[in-house]
């Protein structure tokens, strides 16, 4: 046996990050997928209906957002980035620090939101704006000075800008449960439920699009022209989202964000459409199946959003809002495009097996456990319409049996992801031809 | 990824064009089924195009970049990343060593029943490496040509790269 030539070299001033930072991030993202699920199943009775305050609702949608989409969201752009702007990280320490700062303030702050432990919320709320700062310093400066592929780095931007806005008004939501108000619940509320989706979520989740699909569909570029367009269009709807929370013409305004929000979408979704369709690799997998779900939710949580400006007469609206826009959106996209990456970059940096004559590092397909993924497949999308439906008819049972099976989703997704660190570090056989996925 | 250099043009149109051989073997395999493949004129026309491809076009494309651009990434700092395509570069090497002659047989309409099997593994295993490798090329190697090469070093190894 020998390790991959990579493994040994990746080092701080390159671009090829050693496996420990992404992966750390990646695996934390895992657990939090569990935690999320069972905080939900914790207290299903609270869960329907939520709009709020301490409890194991709140946990679970902060074990869901901190702890699965931030954190996935770190890790990819820290190995991400650095592709568009064409500059290393530029330090291996910087988010290591990160990690051990974020990671256990994500589970103190979700513990504390769930167990109502506001000193233990607060410890946990510290140490998770610390990593942001830390974070927000390390994107800036890898955004500073970028050569290459400008919307993707725009983008960037836009996502840092959305996250001091989430990072101040996370600090002033957790003063109030201590007792420290500095800006009205509602606007910081506002506020921090469109930029921390939107903006530093979505935009990330958008800019990046434009390295990862055409890269797994081997496609041209998206046309740049367009793509700016998209992009102005976010920006401006998440503007007017940010006047309105402020309590300027609110429904006007809300609603014209919609509409700029509703018009970047789809010309994003024109340009991914594009890659998708004249790329070589057409046949994706269940991976893209889950991403075109998710643009889908995209779209549905922008309506979902109008009908909760305009007061529509339905249940629980707000809650369906926040399902479809977390759970919907990003969630799935983000579980969509971890499933790929993780065999890809397991397979960088993968121990190579001396079998009949060959020493071969394992391909992306040897490193995936397929059965996991279909399980989680079939548990995830269920858990969510489960989840729809529990809140539309407002029932705690139907929730439980939704938290249920998004647990076994989550623990099967956690199963793969256990087996590709396992597979990367001693791979079963040197390939396995025959049996790839649509890649 | 769109890029400027000649030299990221040509190894993103090789890529393009091996990718898309691969693709068309992988669904003509796909389409043969388990007892079809030795009767299919289709197939073996494409083995013939695979031999020709492997002989030819991807160890010169593989020696190009190992000789001139390889490196220069080392010598830009990114070393890790040169070793990392190379060690892919053996591995696709010694993949298309067992596909070659087995092609080469079925081009020739020689080959029988377990040897299309065998052609079948071996060129399933060469898409997802070849996809792979190729991915990595489009995110690391291209790009930071775009940085290392200036008008002149491009001009040079693109006539380089098309005369070899």
């Amino acid at each position: 046996m020998k390790l991959a030539t990579g493994a040994f070299l990746a080092g701080a001033g390159s671009r090829l990050l050693p496996p420990s930072i992404p992966f750390r991030f990646f695996g934390a993202a895992a657990v939090f997928h569990l935690c999320a699920w069972i905080a939900l199943l914790i207290d299903a009775d609270g869960a329907a209906r939520f709009a709020g305050g301490l409890g194991w609702p709140l946990a679970a949608l902060h074990f869901g957002t901190l702890g699965v989409l931030a954190m996935t969201a770190i890790g990819a752009s820290l190995q991400l980035l650095p592709v568009a702007t064409r500059r290393p990280v530029g330090s291996g320490r910087w988010p290591a620090v990160i990690w051990w700062l974020y990671a256990p303030g994500v589970a103190l702050t979700a513990l504390g939101m769930g167990t109502g432990a506001t000193t233990m919320l607060a410890a946990g709320a510290i140490a998770v704006v610390a990593a942001l700062v830390a974070y927000a310093a390390l994107l800036a400066r890898n955004l500073i000075g970028a050569k290459g592929m400008p919307v993707v780095v725009a983008h960037g931007w836009a996502a840092l800008a959305s996250l001091i806005v989430v990072i101040a008004t996370a600090l002033a939501l957790a003063g109030t449960y201590v007792g420290m108000a500095t800006i009205d619940r509602a606007t910081a509320i506002a506020l921090h439920v469109v930029f921390a989706a939107y903006g530093f979520m979505g935009m990330l989740a958008l800019g990046l699009s434009y390295i990862v699909v055409p890269m797994f569909a081997l496609s041209a570029a998206p046309a740049e022209r367009p793509a700016r367009t998209s992009f102005a269009l976010a920006v401006l709807a998440l503007t007017l989202a940010g006047i309105a929370a402020l309590g300027v013409v609110p429904e006007l305004l809300r609603t014209a964000a919609i509409a700029a929000g509703l018009a970047a979408v789809a010309v994003h979704l024109r340009l991914m459409a594009i890659a998708l369709k004249t790329g070589m690799r057409r046949h994706l997998g269940r991976s893209f199946t889950l991403v075109r779900m998710a643009w889908a939710a995209l779209v549905a949580s922008l309506v979902v959003a109008l009908a909760v400006v305009h007061d529509a007469p339905l249940g629980g609206l707000a809650t369906q809002f926040a399902l479809v826009v977390i759970g919907g959106w990003l969630l799935t996209f983000a579980l969509a495009i971890l499933q790929r990456i993780v065999p890809f970059l397991a397979s960088m940096h993968a121990t190579q097996v001396q079998t009949g004559g060959r020493s071969l590092p394992p391909t992306p397909s040897a490193l995936t456990a397929e059965r996991p993924l279909a399980i989680h497949f079939a548990c995830h999308l269920a858990a969510l319409g489960l989840l729809a439906v529990a809140v539309a008819a407002d029932s705690a049972a139907a929730v439980r049996v939704a938290a249920a099976m998004g647990t076994a989703g989550a623990l099967a997704f956690g199963a793969f992801f256990a087996v590709a660190m396992r597979r990367m570090r001693r791979p079963p056989t040197p390939a396995s031809p025959g049996t790839m996925p649509a890649a | 990824m769109s890029f400027q250099r000649q030299v990221s043009q040509a190894l993103d149109t090789d890529h393009r064009a091996n990718i898309d051989l691969l693709g068309r073997l992988e669904l003509a395999f796909a389409r043969a089924g388990r007892s079809g493949m030795a009767g299919d004129a289709g197939l073996g026309k494409l083995a013939g195009a695979l031999v020709r491809q492997l002989e030819q076009d991807v160890g010169r494309h593989f020696d190009f970049e190992e000789r001139d651009l390889f490196p220069r990434l080392a010598a830009a700092g990114e070393g890790d990343i040169a070793a990392l395509l190379m060690d892919e570069h053996e591995a696709i090497r010694s993949v298309a060593a067992e596909v070659l002659p087995l092609a080469r047989a079925a081009a020739a309409a020689t080959l029988d029943a377990a040897g299309w099997e065998a052609l079948k593994r071996g060129t399933l295993e060469l898409v997802e490496r070849q996809v792979s490798h190729i991915q990595k090329e489009t995110m690391a190697l291209l790009p930071m040509l775009e940085d290392l090469l200036d008008e002149d070093s491009d001009r040079e190894l693109a006539l380089a790269y098309a005369s070899g």
